[in-house]
């Protein structure tokens, strides 16, 4: 009746063998399951990078500019919530973002609006949402939960970006390409080095000020090339995101996960820090997320997307682009520290 | 003032891309995606492939052209090139060894590190006749309805891969994927193999066709998953498949379950 079944090797108690090899790990099985997860996850992530690229690129071609950027909400709610609600018009993930939002601040808009498109658009965006209901059918609470803690979490840090003057807050270099498209009545003339005294306030300097970057920005070359140089950066940090995250779901040790992953406060605290690490864009994050999202609070798996995109070990160098050291650290801090309170408070909520 | 070809960053990033689309549109036609990935992201991972496929060719065009026209690219200076063929080749680097070396992963080490799936399905919409179901059908069957007395001497045919269960006997089981395999989780049934015979190895496939009998558990508690299970601490009932046939059987080409 029974053919061919592979012979467990000890027949005295057949129990206990099954028992053994269930807990033993054998190591080239094991990387080979690694090596499936990897892919597994690589491939289910590489569209939406793909598609995430083909955005940035398209939103640097028809790049954003001119007098309407400095007609932004300034207000200190409004302005955040407005710069957040352009990443419905400008979909990226925060790569493609940082850029785009450098723009923003070096056209004139206010700088609280360019932090909310900053902070929030990274996950109010079309893909970013997409790709969260793909990896978590059957969580529906997430798909509101998470753009609207990314808003929160961007309107904190604009306003605790405001404590800063912007002269401490922005790189200097950015500084003195923005005072070149703000109506000259509003910067000092002390802060001016170039620009035509006594034109009107509308005038439109967008062109020269914008320097040779964007008349690059024209030639569909160029935006291939820089699209595809893009793809190949993040894609080579998503093969780093995702081997990591095989490694630590094939060889962590399930009972640390577990143990870790149901205290409340420390499940939260180490998935934060894993998002540090792993880098990966908001696109694809919900996908890695996968992983442990069985074996942790949910308050935890909220964090782990709500602070990846904000910040974390690749956008240090990005974000390097827009802040000086100390704008970068506030930054850092509330961030950390708003995610913190938002994960806590879901964990009340839904534990 | 033309750089040679092969020193034009365009062509290796073409390259590059060009593997990459050949590993998203090699994994749909070498199964590799059934193996990973739920099969409503499929198009969405050829479609991908023809896009970086499409890019690669541009790029070529753009690496071809680039002698001429020149102007172009005043900005890209040497470093930056270098930098970037660099960052080229690292990545098709990994296209490579991603395209020589397809996963082969084993599903009951897979199963061991991963909690049992509890979600109740919406999708089992009606109860097909007992042979026709299958051991996914079984599991969320016995979810919504448990009591094992309802399915005694009902006909079984079955597959799947044998899952080793710490103290019980192997169980033949099933991966359930929402996304791909990296959210995979495992469910099984309990079958009473055969005494005296060796218990079949961790992952082998296999093909059972027998009936469901009702048998009294081992009473220790052993956490974890349990389905068809009623009673209290001592003596619960439990539904366990009684294999008349068991055939061993190549993993099928689909061996995700939705």
């Amino acid at each position: 009746m029974l053919l061919a079944l592979a012979q467990a090797q000890s027949a005295s108690d057949p129990v206990e063998t099954v028992r053994i090899q269930a807990m033993a790990i054998d190591l080239p099985v094991r990387l080979n399951t690694a090596w499936a997860l990897f892919q597994g996850l690589l491939l289910e992530a590489l569209p939406f990078l793909l598609i995430g690229v083909l955005i940035a690129s398209l939103a640097r071609w028809l790049s954003p500019g001119g007098a309407w950027l400095r007609r932004l909400p300034a207000h200190p709610i409004g302005g955040p919530l407005s710069g957040a609600a352009l990443g419905f018009a400008l979909p990226a993930c925060e790569c493609g973002n940082v850029p785009v939002a450098r723009r923003l601040l070096v056209g004139g808009a206010p700088v609280g609006t360019a932090l909310g498109f900053l902070f929030a658009a990274p996950v109010l965006n079309p893909i970013v949402i997409a790709s969260t209901w793909a990896a978590f059918p059957d969580q529906p609470w997430l798909l509101l939960a998470r753009p609207l803690g990314a808003v929160l979490v961007a309107l904190a840090l604009a306003l605790l970006l405001r404590l800063l003057p912007e002269a401490e807050l922005l790189r200097a270099d950015l500084l003195e390409e923005r005072r070149l498209n703000q109506p000259l009545a509003s910067v000092s003339l002390l802060e001016r080095r170039s620009g035509v005294i006594g034109l009107p306030a509308d005038t439109p300097l967008a062109a020269p000020a914008l320097g040779p970057a964007d008349s690059e920005a024209s030639s569909w070359r160029e935006v291939l090339r820089h699209g595809s140089r893009e793809f190949l950066n993040l894609a080579l940090l998503l093969v780093a995101g995702c081997a990591l995250a095989a490694l630590v779901q094939a060889f962590l040790p399930r009972q640390w996960l577990l143990a870790v992953g149901g205290a409340p406060t420390l499940s939260i605290l180490a998935l934060m820090a894993l998002s540090l690490v792993l880098s990966v864009c908001s696109s694809v994050d919900a996908f890695l997320a996968l992983g442990f999202a069985g074996q942790i609070t949910p308050g935890a798996l909220l964090a782990f997307l709500l602070l990846g995109p904000v910040i974390d070990i690749k956008l240090v160098g990005l974000l390097g682009l827009l802040f000086k050291p100390r704008g970068l650290l506030l930054t850092t801090a509330g961030a950390g520290l708003a995610v913190l309170l938002i994960g806590q408070w879901i964990n009340l909520w839904r534990l | 003032m033309g750089r040679p070809l092969l020193l034009r960053a365009a062509l290796w990033r073409a390259l590059a891309l060009a593997l990459w689309a050949v590993v998203l549109l090699q994994s749909g036609l070498d199964g590799r995606l059934d193996l990973l990935l739920r099969s409503i992201f499929h198009p969405l991972v050829s479609a991908a492939g023809v896009v970086l496929l499409a890019l690669a060719v541009l790029q070529v065009l753009v690496a071809l052209q680039g002698g001429r026209g020149g102007g172009r690219a005043p900005a890209e200076s040497r470093r930056e090139q270098r930098r970037d063929t660099g960052l080229s080749l690292v990545t098709a680097t990994i296209a490579v060894a991603l395209i020589v070396r397809p996963p082969n992963p084993s599903f009951a080490d897979l199963a061991s590190q991963r909690p049992g799936d509890d979600t109740t399905s919406d999708t089992l919409s009606f109860v097909l006749p007992p042979a026709q179901r299958s051991l996914t059908d079984w599991v969320r069957l016995l979810r919504s309805q448990p009591d094992p007395q309802l399915y005694a001497g009902d006909p079984v045919r079955i597959s799947g891969f044998v899952l080793p269960v710490p103290g019980e006997p192997p169980q033949l089981a099933r991966l359930l994927v929402r996304c791909c395999l990296a959210d995979a989780t495992p469910v099984g049934l309990p079958v009473r193999w055969t005494a005296g015979q060796p218990l079949p190895k961790a992952d082998q496939w296999l093909a059972i066709e027998g009936r469901m009998a009702v048998e009294r558990s081992r009473g220790a508690d052993r956490g974890g998953e349990r389905v068809g299970h009623r009673g209290g601490d001592e003596g619960s009932e439990q539904l366990v498949v009684v294999p008349e046939r068991i055939k061993p059987i190549p993993r099928p080409a689909r061996p995700l379950e939705p």
